[in-house]
């Protein structure tokens, strides 16, 4: 088990460390020195406290929507459209934010269970289809992405948009505020929900029975079939649940950074949390890891374009470098596994 | 007479599993030559290594007396061999002649041409009796038609020996007779026909020789005149080691499971189970024999609640269980020991206490609130280790790394500790070694002292011999005799497999 478990890390780790390297040299081919971008970067992500909250702030939504993907991994499934449930959720939250005048922590409170229904719904549809149907939800959730983009756009502009020039819509009531942690930054109570639902995650799957029934239908479904598992019923259910906490991170995002609901609302959070979590093994403690690595990678970028020619675009070169080494690396493993017998769902 | 094909020595590895071993096989030209074995004695990785679809680990491949290597199916049909896989390729939205000719269009400045697409197939469809009309969408056509589209497609490609894998399996009988008709059309016209089945009759029927796999392993081949299908039996299925019969007293138990007129269907939708009916009681061992395929595992899955029944009736101590859910099956008090045990029995890379668990995941004292209690769990798992003596470092090793009789005891132990009245034993010892064979063979004896009502499924009759206090042996899909175990000779169980109900004197 250990063992297993180390070699696995390892595997991640080399995965990282190529796309680095690889990096590196694009970096030294548009003549700058990986060395100098390497601590500018760390300068940006920590430099000063700052500079830290910057990156917790960046790193919070990664989380949240990491958590989403972990959850939908345990069970052998693959929610890539994290990104829609989360400009569902955020737009959910910020319009109970600006409709309804409630008590502070009700209104917060309020806001988010709706961020988080509304993400369900948007994969209700995909998940009646994949337990009832066996239809590839990697399909039919990146789809509901563009719809999701999309709907909350044509809802901004054309139904709620407030008097003046910008694309979005009004600001949401004080009491709907996720409150702030320190005053010099908008990193807010977010963060916290995002770290408890990782530890909440990790012991649902490693302590409870519904766990243990999840983590075997991810391993080997016919196993759990044969063990009595209703894997129609927790297939339609797991995938709700990923995309209410995808709504979730939609909701923190529009209650506790912007206080209202604009177009590009959260660019690539949905996708960049479904690389923290696979890139972390699908392991919730792992991805707090690898959230706040990408949250680093995002802030240190910032001070990138400042302090050096390099263009903070290869911060998406390396993320996209390493999902090549973290697949690849999947893929070899999958081939050095011996035999066809009970392998993981895992698919793509 | 000259060969169209000879394999020399084949084998070919899976990791550490051997799917052929040494296996030589000398086709005459003009000859239906069927291969026959069990599910799982290699015959399809064989006939997928001539076919190029997979590369022999050792041996060499001769066609037409010459030497090939066969890099790629597409080397293979060069060299005149042909296959009719056991799942049709065919793209619904096209025509039948458009199939045929699928990735080998005739064309006419830079065009398909559809009308000598037509004519050609029409033309094939003609000389060798495969009637098809070629202008017809293939979305819209029956099975047996679908298999005659596949053989236009062989013939297309000028094969001169074709392989079909289980062609028989999808069809009605009409449509089998035909079959038989077009294959001995093939070899009249000097063709070769290489002929994969696990189904004696046809093979009997059809074919001038036979070639039977066990294991991997070329056991022999023959002259199909000079064969009964009693010898066939025989030499599919074999003889292991013989274990003696072990003592025990009389079965005085009231019935626990009663299963009435039961009917399933298979994966691809065919009758599997054509009404089956037996019964089992406390303290009594009843063995299902029969050659692998027959409805065994869709018995064993119906019983589990694994497959639906499509009619018929299972009570369980007086309840019916028929297409109640695995869990309502196994809350009713059905234990199941899988046949295929790495697929179902066990998760792998999951620990042993793990493994342990399932199916009783939710219940007290295991969890409590839903929460599970890893005290009490391993507890449970160390007791379970030592009485059913599993060979493990401890509760927390992967099971994957135990060997192939010590995973199926963590797969005995779990499924014989619980509180079912009636077990459902799926070939307990497929796979494993002679020592952990005789242990989880007294191990079943001692569920059968306890008054569990036993239900062992195994291929292997020396262990229906052993251990069962009566014996059904079904055949396609149907239960040909009732034995006694006390005294049975594995002769009259043969018989029985082979589907011939009459006494063995009237056999000629």
């Amino acid at each position: 088990m250990m063992s297993d478990r180390v070699a696995g890390l390892m595997g991640q780790l080399i995965a990282v460390a190529i796309a680095l390297a690889i990096g590196a040299v694009i970096i030294l081919a548009v003549n700058e020195s990986p060395l100098r971008v390497l601590v500018t970067l760390i300068d940006g992500a920590f430099g000063n406290p700052e500079r830290i909250a910057g990156t917790l702030l960046q790193m919070t939504p990664i989380l949240i929507c990491g958590i989403a993907a972990c959850i939908s991994l345990r069970g052998g499934l693959f929610n890539i459209g994290i990104e829609g449930q989360l400009f569902i959720g955020g737009f959910a939250a910020t319009w109970v934010g600006f409709s309804f005048a409630l008590p502070p922590l009700v209104h917060v409170l309020f806001g988010l269970a709706f961020a988080a229904l509304a993400g369900m719904l948007w994969i209700a549809v995909p998940a009646f289809f994949r337990a009832r149907f066996n239809t590839n939800e990697v399909v039919s959730t990146i789809l509901a992405n563009y719809v999701a983009i999309l709907l909350t756009s044509y809802l901004t502009i054309n139904v709620f948009k407030r008097p003046g020039g910008q694309p979005d819509t009004p600001a949401i009531l004080e009491s709907a505020y996720l409150p702030q942690i320190f005053s010099f930054s908008r990193l807010n109570w977010g963060l916290f929900i995002g770290v408890a639902l990782a530890i909440g995650a990790y012991l649902f799957f490693t302590r409870t029975a519904r766990g243990y029934a999840v983590t075997e239908m991810g391993a080997n479904p016919k196993f759990a079939e044969y063990g009595g598992i209703d894997i129609k019923r927790q297939t339609f259910v797991l995938l709700l649940v990923s995309g209410a906490v995808g709504g979730l991170a939609g909701g923190i995002e529009s209650l506790g950074v912007h206080h209202r609901f604009m177009e590009g609302f959260a660019p690539g959070f949905g996708f960049d949390g479904v690389i923290a979590a696979l890139l972390a093994n699908g392991s919730p403690i792992g991805t707090i890891v690898t959230a706040l690595f990408f949250g680093a990678l995002r802030n240190g970028s910032l001070l990138l374009e400042v302090d050096t020619t390099a263009s903070r675009e290869i911060i998406t070169v390396i993320q996209a470098l390493i999902i090549l080494a973290v697949s690849a690396q999947i893929l070899v493993r999958r081939r050095a596994s011996d035999s066809t017998a009970g392998e993981r769902r895992w698919k793509f | 007479m000259s060969l169209a094909i000879e394999l020399k020595s084949i084998t070919k590895r899976f990791g550490s599993f051997v799917a052929n071993e040494d296996v030589s096989l000398a086709v005459e030209r003009g000859r239906i030559h069927a291969i026959i074995g069990e599910n799982g004695a290699g015959k399809t990785t064989l006939m997928n290594v001539l076919f190029g679809l997979l590369q022999p680990d050792e041996g060499e491949i001769f066609i037409d007396g010459e030497k090939k290597v066969l890099p790629n199916p597409a080397a293979a049909i060069a060299a005149g061999i042909g296959m009719v896989h056991q799942h049709f390729k065919l793209v619904p939205s096209l025509t039948v002649a458009e199939n045929v000719f699928l990735g080998m269009e005739i064309r006419k400045g830079g065009l398909i041409d559809h009308k000598a697409q037509i004519a050609r197939t029409a033309e094939l469809s003609q000389k060798f009796g495969l009637r098809v009309d070629p202008g017809e969408r293939v979305g819209l056509l029956s099975v047996g038609i679908e298999q005659r589209i596949e053989i236009l497609k062989v013939l297309a490609r000028g094969a001169r020996t074709i392989i079909l894998d289980e062609p028989t399996a999808v069809l009605t009988p009409q449509e089998s007779r035909e079959l038989f008709q077009t294959l001995r059309g093939f070899v009249a016209q000097g063709m070769t026909v290489l002929f994969i089945s696990h189904h004696l009759e046809e093979v009997m029927e059809v074919s001038d020789t036979v070639t039977v796999l066990r294991h991997g392993k070329e056991v022999a081949t023959r002259p199909t005149a000079e064969l009964t299908k009693a010898d066939l039996v025989q030499m599919m299925v074999g003889r292991a080691v013989s274990f003696d019969r072990r003592p025990r007293g009389p079965v005085t138990g009231k019935p626990v499971l009663e299963v009435s007129d039961l009917w399933a269907r298979d994966e691809r939708g065919l009758q599997a189970l054509k009404g089956v009916s037996f019964q089992v009681r406390a303290g009594e061992i009843v063995g299902i024999a029969g050659v692998a395929g027959n409805g065994q595992t869709e018995l064993a899955e119906v019983l589990s609640g694994l497959r639906p029944a499509s009619h018929g009736t299972i009570m369980l101590a007086g309840q019916a269980i028929q297409n109640r859910s695995a869990r309502a099956i196994r809350h009713a008090g059905v234990a199941h020991v899988p046949g295929d045990r790495l697929v179902r029995g066990v998760d792998r890379g999951a620990s042993v206490a793990q493994n342990i668990l399932m199916g009783r995941q939710d219940q007290s004292p295991w969890s409590r609130f839903g929460v599970i209690d890893r005290t009490y769990l391993n507890e449970q798992t160390k007791r379970l280790i030592s009485r059913f003596d599993i060979r493990t470092r401890s509760p927390e090793t992967p099971v994957k790394s135990l060997s192939g009789g010590n995973i199926q005891k963590v797969v005995l132990a779990r499924e014989f500790s619980g509180d079912a009245g009636f077990l459902l034993v799926d070939q307990p010892t497929r796979g494993v070694d002679i020592g952990a064979t005789e242990a989880i063979h007294s191990e079943i004896m001692r569920q059968r002292e306890a008054g569990k009502a036993i239900l062992l499924i195994s291929v292997q009759l020396d262990e229906l011999i052993a251990l069962a206090d009566r014996i059904l042996v079904m055949f396609a899909g149907r239960i040909m005799g009732d034995l006694p175990g006390e005294g049975v000779s594995e002769e009259a169980i043969g018989l029985l497999m082979a589907g011939v109900e009459s006494a063995p004197a009237e056999v000629a």
